[in-house]
């Protein structure tokens, strides 16, 4: 997959990630991917469903080396 | 008798997935009747400032001391088995990890507690103590925290998206991750997480052995403390989130479960009231119905409020969700439990009595709803206000008017 910027979340908790994955989102071009990283359990649930409020496209989730990791294209 | 199949499936129904909020909310309700039933209804904030009192006593600074030990207060004891309780649920899901945020963020964490701890003394009551509970034991200063909460997490939303902005680097820097339970050769969490129930369950019986009544109260927050850490942790239950959201993404999924959370909390404590159910005897019919009903109404709660839905907002948990996410590894929010901690005994000296010095009584009043519309009006006002709220934050969900992200 082809990954336009990278967010580094980890550390963070509610609602810093989600704060972060929007303002990194106005930067960028529709089609882009983001790519979120993150450690807050909460963000699994968070940031699907913060996408699917602002019609951003949740492309997948991963895990690795103890962080999340959320893909998402901007609509 | 049964296939190995059925209890992972029910391992795995409670601790492979998150619960969805309004199911933590409406168990949370059933807990919280229970422990009006025991005693008195849920709060948070005293048990707080009791930690704080003991720790100062250890200090030798007798004057933000307490005589009464940790080991003897019940709200002290829920408040570190809600903890312990969210520690467990973190352990057996997997989501346990220490997570260490930038220093920045540890700053506001600790900033955010002790700006709880002035709210909470100062407006007599916190998210679930003052409002959660306060809501639904038809209390009018509870009404009046909540807008306070209100207008404090606005403000505090307001000034976390300009520092965004202008000091993005307060939330950037060096990070870490300990002892995390994704991945592999993480099975010892689930084995820590049994033990930790076993010991929770020693500790329990512990007290309940004792012939002494107060005691057996006190084992029960023990257990009751467990149930509702694991509860809170599984479903992300959330009091900021339902003042924050609609201000916030606009999702209704929190400000829902905590209005249902107080409509079922609202049935049983009614109840309870109005039969003067509980405490053995103990107690005056009216001094049941007088539980959770502080001398707050209503600029007393209003100013508290409002610095209470400050600091929450800033530390990314109220009292209770600092808990159980400290339970879950977050430094961050064990920085607002510190603070929380510290600060509430020294607000309770130095500025509680300036606040109720300087206010007139009539804004600092015991009122309970019923005295002057009678059970059904209270009842009546109260899911009059609910439905307000639900069909506001519907209406905003969809159409975003107050929305900032």
């Amino acid at each position: 997959m082809q990954v336009d910027q990278t967010l580094d979340c980890k550390g963070l908790s509610c609602p810093m990630p989600i704060i972060k994955l929007s303002k990194a989102l106005k930067s960028m071009n529709s089609g882009e991917v983001l790519e979120m990283l993150g450690t807050d359990p909460g963000s699994k649930t968070d940031v699907p469903a913060w996408c699917e409020k602002t019609g951003n496209i949740f492309l997948e989730q991963a895990e690795d080396n103890g962080a999340f990791k959320f893909y998402i294209k901007k609509k | 008798m049964f296939k190995k199949g059925e209890l992972r499936d029910l391992f795995d129904s409670i601790f492979a997935k998150s619960w969805p909020m309004w199911v933590g909310g409406i168990t949370l309700a059933v807990l919280n009747i229970l422990l009006f039933v025991i005693k008195y209804p849920w709060g948070s904030s005293s048990g707080y400032a009791n930690i704080g009192q003991n720790l100062f006593q250890v200090l030798g600074i007798n004057s933000l001391g307490t005589s009464i030990p940790i080991s003897l207060h019940a709200v002290a004891l829920l408040n570190i088995f809600v903890v312990v309780g969210a520690f467990v649920a973190s352990l057996l899901s997997k989501e346990f990890g220490i997570r260490v945020a930038p220093i920045g963020e540890l700053i506001k964490g600790f900033v955010g507690g002790a700006l709880m701890a002035i709210g909470a003394t100062v407006g007599a009551g916190c998210t679930t103590g003052g409002f959660f509970t306060g809501v639904a034991a038809l209390s009018g200063g509870a009404l009046a925290l909540g807008l306070g909460f209100t207008a404090g997490t606005f403000v505090a939303l307001r000034y976390l998206l300009w520092e965004m902005e202008a000091l993005p680097n307060i939330s950037m820097g060096k990070n870490f991750t300990f002892l995390n339970g994704t991945g592999k050769k993480t099975g010892w969490q689930r084995w820590l997480g049994w033990i930790l129930i076993a010991a929770v369950l020693y500790i329990f019986s512990r007290y309940t052995a004792s012939a002494n009544g107060a005691a057996k109260i006190i084992g029960w927050h023990v257990f009751l403390g467990l149930i509702l850490g694991m509860i809170l942790q599984r479903s992300r239950y959330c009091i900021v989130r339902a003042f924050r959201e609609p201000f916030m993404t606009g999702e209704a999924t929190a400000p829902v479960a905590v209005i249902l959370s107080i409509l079922v909390t609202l049935v049983g404590f009614t109840v309870i009231k109005y039969f003067g159910v509980g405490n053995a005897g103990e107690l005056s019919m009216r001094a049941i119905e007088m539980k959770a009903v502080y001398a707050n109404f209503w600029l007393r709660a209003l100013i508290g409020g409002f610095i209470f839905g400050l600091g929450m907002t800033v530390a990314g948990g109220c009292a209770v969700g600092t808990l159980w996410r400290a339970g879950e590894g977050h430094i961050k929010l064990w920085m607002s439990a510190f603070g929380f901690v510290v600060m509430a005994p020294i607000s309770k000296l130095a500025i509680v009595p300036f606040v109720k010095g300087i206010l007139p009584e009539s804004m600092q009043s015991k009122l309970f709803l019923p005295d002057i519309l009678g059970y059904t009006g209270a009842v009546v006002l109260v899911l009059f206000i609910l439905l307000l709220w639900y069909l506001f934050v519907k209406w905003n969900e969809r159409t975003g008017k107050f929305s900032a992200l």
